[in-house]
């Protein structure tokens, strides 16, 4: 299968995927939760009777809290977000509770400081940022053998960069779609993600290194080929059972891992994607300097 | 065999985890690790449900934070948890990064399961069994597990205490159900009063002064109280039941024996209620001068486990304490044209207004100082009835300090007003200057659970720096509990496909890689416990992409030892060559991979939360073990099955039907 070829309709769809992310990030962004924006959430457990959405929000507005979102989770659980409840405010809210159902137990409660949430966004993007660094230097490094190792460290963080934007994008749309919320998990979601897009990035590029030691005089864009085709039954090996485990902690697992679940497997099967179709092709496009994969080159008719 | 010493390395290490594990507590070298959790791992928060609390540290003047402040929150802090009694909690210092000082502390409280009431009775009169009978049998909790803890106090374990419950109007239904157990405890174990009085004191006779002997009162004024009168003075107060005896041979002496005396009830908001031991003791000073007295057997402590509202304020309250002279306002008028009493009070207002109406007093700072505090700790006053105090104890410089002061209120007929985190406790005045460095606080609202939450503060120091509160999270033990456990099961069946997979796949370095992964799995875990990891959910992410690299390294090398035996190899050659193969991307992934928890691990003490640290030691550690599991445990056991039977047949190496390898080589 020539990989290479039909480069143009995969890095169209790569590049029309990550546009629609940026537009939405840019337009309905990302329904961050309190880690970010400061607050307070509590989960409750209501007795054997489901009290409703609705009758929760009364009370809440009763408590004083008309700004409280209230998200029903499953097994008679209710996710509440309010503004921060600060020492007392917790005691009011459960007066209110308790009277809809007497029985309904705290299960969580998590308040954010202002303070805090400011300091995470930073930090998230600037870890973020020096780990891609760093590993940019290493693959610079481990590829030292083949010329412009540079190249490919570009390339596995141009992939990397590809993978979170098409991630974070599925998750604002989860967040419009079910309210799906951006917190601390979250973001030990999308650094796994970068775990494993790189991983997978650096495994396809190892083959291209190997072939292009044993046959230099080769065509740069056969040899991109042939090592995809060679490293793609280890990549769907490997994202196929890592996706079976995600899949049955997603089936079997709690509510509560559920949406960083959603990423772990959005991200594993991105970064499977982008390893073949986008990191390895932006090495072929470079080589052939051209960067527009729609224009024909002479060169491309081979 | 030697070839295969890496496979005896690994099967040692998957034994030694095996045992690791399946001891619950591990002592190693005075390191203790392991304990109730499943196989004795260190569970984080959001598995174990507990406490997290970050606050920020915010010096007075407004200037950064140094390390010295915040090395002293810290002990300060550690000190507080530890003498509260909670057990596993740790206290850390957050924020700042790599060179800047930090400014935040996290304090982590892990969560129990179930409930614990912590009771005292002033002196070991009841035995932690006999408590636990009376809890099995009388209470009808046959859940409860009574221990005695290094204070004498007594704890009891339950799985459940029910809360107050109330009504659609916020009235109480029906009380906390501990609240019936402490009055029946109370109704169930007896306090035991002594009183002794004295005759008044006969002025001594002057030498010459014959007059003195005429001075000695009359008989019947100076008689001690008879057994009737006492028993008189406790039906006065409606506590005729009150067994009072006379001690033998001993006249004015008796002894009282009486239940249900309750000396620390407290009102609805929480106010100490002016109880029936003070009217005992009332009753009994009018019969007569009480020399002294004594009890024991009452409760003094009774504190409902588990609240972190207490331990809130047992952390976030400075403790500072601060005694200040009081110069009341003068007894007698400055000068001749002023009327005084000012303002048109009676003399007898005055009395009392010219100490306690900040109009009318001034006050100024003393030389004792807090920092000269050798210990404080919680006791009961002198007294028939104890009520909850602390006690100070001055070193040197502060027992000279507090006698200088006391001798100056008292001279100069003032106060000395104490202050605890600017709120006054008691301005008492003084006879005479107090020797002996010895001084004791008692509050309005002290009651028998906050006396030992102050003298565990002022014992600790008072904080250099005042914190707040920025970040809280609790998790229900449940809740944690419900997580971890359907985490594994999903966790186990996602291993068991896998493995399934591998099997069904690969066939023979299927399963090898079954093997692997199964010892790769425990090894993970047994160093989990022994180093200790903390496993929080976000570990457990970590766990899983570990995993997944742990499934990819052995995909690689069955991969590449397809290739080569496609190439015509022999079956041990094409291992070998597959393994060399394979071993460079597996190598470079995980570095990368390292290099990224790396990053993260170094900028994780930034973030508020452990969930960044969790993951990246977890990350790290489970990808190194992948990495070694590859090299020694999936090579080596390829290698030691192909030189077996299973060798003569190199189909059973070769995965299920493979379309990849007609199209190997491209359309070139």
């Amino acid at each position: 299968m020539d990989f290479v070829a039909k480069r143009r309709i995969f890095l169209t769809i790569s590049i029309v995927l990550a546009t629609l992310s940026v537009v939405i990030l840019g337009t309905s962004g990302l329904n961050l939760g309190i880690d970010f924006t400061s607050g307070s959430t509590v989960t409750y457990q209501f007795t054997d009777k489901d009290p409703g959405a609705e009758t929760i929000t009364d009370a809440l507005v009763a408590s004083g809290h008309p700004e409280a979102i209230v998200q029903a989770i499953g097994d008679n659980q209710y996710f509440i977000r309010t503004d921060d409840l600060g020492v007392s405010g917790l005691d009011d809210v459960n007066v209110e509770v308790l009277k809809v159902d007497q029985g309904a137990r705290v299960l969580d409660t998590s308040t954010v400081g202002a303070s805090v949430a400011e300091d995470t966004v930073s930090n998230a993007i600037t870890a973020v940022v020096i780990a891609a660094i760093f590993v940019m230097l290493y693959i610079m490094y481990a590829f030292r053998s083949v010329p412009n190792s540079y190249k490919y460290a570009f390339a596995a963080v141009v992939a990397l960069a590809h993978d979170v934007l098409i991630v974070l994008g599925a998750f604002a749309v989860m967040g419009i779609a079910i309210n799906a919320e951006v917190n601390a998990i979250f973001i030990v979601g999308i650094l796994t993600v970068i775990g494993y897009s790189v991983n997978d990035t650096i495994v396809i590029f190892d083959r291209i290194r190997e072939n292009v030691t044993l046959a230099p005089g080769r065509e740069f864009r056969t040899t991109v080929n042939i090592s995809i085709n060679e490293s793609v039954t280890r990549s769907l090996g490997t994202s196929i059972t890592t996706t079976t485990v995600i899949l049955a902690m997603l089936l079997f697992g709690g509510a509560s891992l559920r949406d960083f679940l959603i990423v772990l497997l959005a991200g594993v099967m991105i970064g499977t994607y982008s390893s073949i179709f986008v990191a390895a092709q932006v090495l072929v496009l470079w080589e052939r300097r051209s960067f527009l994969p729609w224009r024909k080159t002479a060169a491309t008719n081979s | 065999m030697s070839r295969f010493r890496g496979l005896v390395l690994v099967a040692i290490l998957v034994f030694t985890s095996v045992v690791v594990l399946a001891i619950s507590e591990v002592s190693v070298l005075g390191l203790t690790r392991g304990g109730d959790s499943p196989l004795g791992l260190t569970l984080g928060l959001d598995l174990e449900g507990g406490t997290h609390l970050v606050y920020s540290v915010v010096p007075e003047d407004g200037r950064e934070p140094t390390r010295e402040d915040m090395e002293g929150v810290r002990n300060i802090i550690d000190k507080r948890i530890n003498e509260f009694g909670v057990s596993e909690a740790s206290v850390q210092l957050l924020g700042g990064g790599v060179d800047s000082v930090a400014d935040k502390v996290l304090v982590q409280i892990p969560g129990q399961t179930g409930a614990a009431i912590t009771l005292n009775f002033g002196a070991d009169t009841v035995s932690p069994e006999t408590m636990e009978e009376f809890f099995h049998n009388d209470l009808g909790r046959s859940d409860a597990e009574v221990t005695q803890n290094e204070n004498g106090s007594l704890v009891v374990q339950l799985d459940e205490i029910k809360g107050e419950v109330l009504d659609a109007v916020g009235n109480v239904v029906s009380p906390n159900e501990s609240d019936a157990w402490r009055e029946a405890i109370i109704a169930q174990y007896p306090v035991a009063l002594q009183v002794g009085y004295i005759l008044p004191q006969i002025a001594p006779p002057v030498i010459g002064d014959d007059t003195a002997v005429d001075a000695v009162p009359t008989e019947d004024v100076v008689t001690l109280p008879t057994l009737e009168e006492v028993k008189g003075a406790f039906a006065s107060i409606g506590r005729s039941d009150a067994d009072v005896a006379q001690v033998d041979g001993a006249e004015g002496l008796f002894s009282i024996l009486m239940y249900g005396l309750d000396i620390s009830s407290t009102d609805e908001d929480g106010n100490l209620i002016q109880a029936e031991d003070k009217r005992i003791l009332d009753a009994l000073r009018e019969l007569g001068d009480i020399q002294f007295t004594s009890s024991q057997g009452t409760l003094t402590q009774w504190t409902l486990g588990g609240g972190v509202q207490e331990a809130k304020s047992l952390i976030q309250n400075t403790a500072q304490l601060d005694f200040r002279y009081r110069e009341c306002g003068d007894v007698l008028a400055p000068s001749d044209d002023i009327p005084w009493p000012p303002d048109g009070l009676s003399l007898d207002e005055w009395a009392i207004e010219r100490c306690s109406n900040p109009a009318y007093f001034s006050e100024t700072a003393t030389e004792i100082n807090a920092a000269d505090l050798d210990d404080a700790f919680p006791s009961v006053s002198q007294g028939a009835i104890p009520r909850p105090i602390v006690t100070l104890v001055f070193n040197e410089d502060g027992g000279d300090a507090f006698f200088k002061a006391t001798d100056r209120v008292a001279r100069q007929n003032d106060r000395l007003a104490i202050y605890l985190d600017g709120v006054e406790l008691v301005a008492p005045s003084a006879q005479a200057g107090i020797t002996g460095g010895r001084a004791i606080i008692e509050g309005g609202d002290f009651t028998s659970e906050s006396v030992r939450t102050i003298a565990i503060q002022l014992r600790s120091g008072a904080l250099p720096v005042e914190l707040e509160l920025v970040q809280e999270r609790n998790v229900d033990a449940v809740l944690g509990k419900d997580s971890l456990q359907k985490s594994l099961i999903a966790g186990g069946i996602g291993l068991i496909l896998l493995l399934i997979f591998m099997i069904a796949y690969y066939k023979i370095p299927g399963l090898v890689a079954a093997i692997a992964l199964v010892a790769y799995t425990i090894m993970l875990l047994g160093i989990f416990k022994m180093i200790p990891v903390t496993l929080t959910l976000s570990g457990a992410a970590a766990v899983i992409l570990s995993l997944g690299f742990a499934v990819d390294a052995n995909v690689l090398i069955a991969e590449r030892t397809k290739e080569e035996l496609r190439s015509g190899r022999s079956l041990l050659a094409a291992i070998t060559a597959g393994f060399d193969r394979a071993w460079p991307s597996i190598r470079d992934g995980n570095m990368s991979t390292i290099i990224v928890a790396i990053v993260l691990f170094w900028f994780g003490d930034r973030f508020s939360t452990s969930v960044m640290q969790g993951f990246a030691l977890t990350l790290a550690i489970g990808v190194l073990l992948s990495m070694f599991t590859a090299f020694f445990a999936s090579r080596l056991l390829l290698r030691l099955l192909a030189s077996t039977s299973l060798g003569n047949k190199p189909n059973l190496f070769v995965p299920v039907r493979d379309k990849s390898d007609s199209a190997t080589g491209g359309n070139s």
